[in-house]
């Protein structure tokens, strides 16, 4: 039952004090609604200038879209699509009944093995590890390292990662095929083969060579392997755009 | 005071006037309702926008925009290899769940070092008691590691493609963390059987966890329970690999495929 209130201090049914009027500054429900100020009103005029610009392009481009003329999801697709996964389990399990998985000793803190591995496609990390005769040393520090061996490793881990992710913004354009991006497809090669040498580096112990010239080729190779697609594929350029032109070339025949 | 509702917001003459079914009578009647109380006519709104956006027209394939004469595409085979990852995960998956039911994440029962732990001898007991438990063991690592081929080579097709380019740069960046967590599953599962390679594998990302500037106390803490390994470790081993990267890894594959929905399958010209 409301009786007034007996204490003005002490309401909790919303009312003043605990409820403060709006100021004259506060927007009225539809003025907030009519995005006219700040955040919302610049968000509004993007909205609208990215429709118009949309409606631009639309009325400008002669691509023409087909309405729902396209191959069958059902059956057709749900079909192949059923069949090309069934093949691929079944590669699976075959694969996993034939090579069945290893299994090995338990556990031992106290006994270290010979040979301590990852699974494979973590071999190339492994050998980021053992980068140690890499580690660069200042005179200026009195030919002590700069940083910890294993900081190396992660170090290592993130320029890697970070060329990776910054190549998007690097190569712009509208290249689709190595052939027309001979430089960046050069790199993506140097990359594949470090990921290889960095794996054999890890399995060093296999290759009977020299820790020295296993370090060197690890980073050589995949250079060499840069410099080689980049050749290769600027030499395929030429053809590449005869083959596009091919019908300009019949109607008019180089000098 | 009440509120007065006016005429024409007066749904039960609305009903009465038209000649309806029991059904459709009952129907609308639960939906009034409902949307009375929850406002169920704005998520219908909302469904509807979002099915419109979702179901836009498919462009012109390459073939069809070019009329080319051969329509058999031999580069299928390398663009169908992110689907076969999720299908090579979905397999690890059901077959990983199955496996759980018998293992046990316990460093427990090793009288002297070297001894066999719990976890190791529930392993022995998947590969030798339980029915066909080899089999799923060796379908579960086939899987992961065609997983992460796939995956590796799925990059490697998007890479020499030029997919990445604007605008799926954000696609790109989140394929990178994608892999990264997969190679994470891998090393989280190669921990919990507790063998031999198991334990010093982890001991060397020990390791390089306390290296890290910074962080690095933190991250062994956080990823390896401390700085020594043991029961700690195998649990948090466990707790990753069967619950947080499930569902981190569905999440953001779920996220990857939705934005190639949305922007379109960049072809090759």
């Amino acid at each position: 039952m409301t009786d007034g209130g007996t204490d003005a201090d002490a309401r909790t049914d919303g009312g003043p004090p605990a409820a403060v009027p709006p100021d004259d500054e506060t927007p009225t429900w539809t003025e907030r609604k009519e995005h006219s100020q700040g955040l919302a009103q610049l968000t509004y005029q993007y909205f609208e200038r990215s429709r118009r610009e949309d409606e631009d392009l639309r009325a400008e481009s002669t691509y023409v879209e087909r309405d729902v003329l396209g191959f069958p999801t059902w059956p057709h697709e749900t079909l192949r699509n059923f069949a090309i996964t069934s093949f691929f389990v079944g590669i699976m399990i075959l694969v996993a009944a034939l090579m069945p998985a290893h299994f090995g000793e338990p556990a031992n803190p106290g006994a270290t093995p010979a040979i301590i591995l990852p699974d494979w496609y973590l071999y190339w990390s492994f050998g980021l590890l053992k980068l140690n005769p890499l580690n660069p040393q200042l005179a200026v520090l009195g030919g002590n390292i700069v940083m910890s061996n294993e900081l190396l490793g992660i170090v290592a881990h993130g320029i890697i990662f970070g060329i990776i992710g910054l190549v998007p913004f690097l190569n712009k354009g509208s290249a689709r095929r190595p052939v027309e991006q001979p430089f960046w497809a050069a790199v993506g090669v140097t990359g594949v083969i470090l990921a290889f040498t960095l794996a054999a580096l890890a399995i060093q112990n296999f290759f009977p060579i020299s820790l020295d010239l296993l370090l060197t080729l690890t980073f050589m190779l995949p250079v060499l392997g840069g410099i080689l697609t980049y050749a290769v594929l600027k030499t395929m350029r030429e053809g590449y755009m005869y083959d596009l032109n091919r019908r300009y070339y019949m109607l008019r025949p180089p000098k | 005071m009440s509120l007065k509702k006016q005429d024409e917001m007066d749904h039960n003459a609305w009903l009465k006037n038209q000649d309806l079914t029991v059904i459709e009578t009952a129907f609308l009647t639960t939906l009034i309702w409902l949307d009375k109380r929850l406002r169920i006519v704005d998520y219908l709104e909302l469904l509807e926008t979002m099915y419109y956006r979702a179901n836009l027209q498919m462009p012109k394939s390459h073939t069809e925009q070019y009329d080319l004469d051969n329509k058999f595409w031999y580069w299928y085979p390398l663009y169908s290899l992110g689907s076969l990852s999720i299908i090579a995960y979905l397999v690890a998956a059901v077959s990983g769940a199955l496996l759980g039911f018998y293992y046990a994440p316990s460093t427990a029962g090793a009288a002297a070092q070297g001894d066999p732990t719990a976890a190791y001898d529930s392993l022995v007991m998947i590969m030798k008691d339980v029915q066909f438990g080899y089999m799923l063991r060796s379908i579960h690592r086939w899987a992961a590691q065609f997983m992460v081929a796939a995956v590796f080579l799925h990059m490697l097709r998007v890479y020499f493609t030029g997919s990445y380019k604007e605008p799926r740069e954000v696609n790109w960046i989140l394929g990178i963390v994608l892999i990264g967590l997969t190679l994470l599953f891998g090393f989280s599962g190669y921990v919990l059987p507790w063998k031999q390679l198991s334990f010093w594998a982890a001991q060397i990302g020990v390791e390089m966890a306390l290296a890290t500037p910074l962080v690095g106390e933190w991250a062994a803490q956080l990823l390896f329970g401390g700085f020594t390994l043991g029961q700690a470790t195998l649990v948090r081993m466990y707790i990753l690999h069967v619950f947080v990267l499930p569902f981190v890894v569905t999440g953001l594959i779920a996220l990857h495929v939705g934005i190639v929905w949305v922007q379109g399958i960049a072809e090759p010209h």
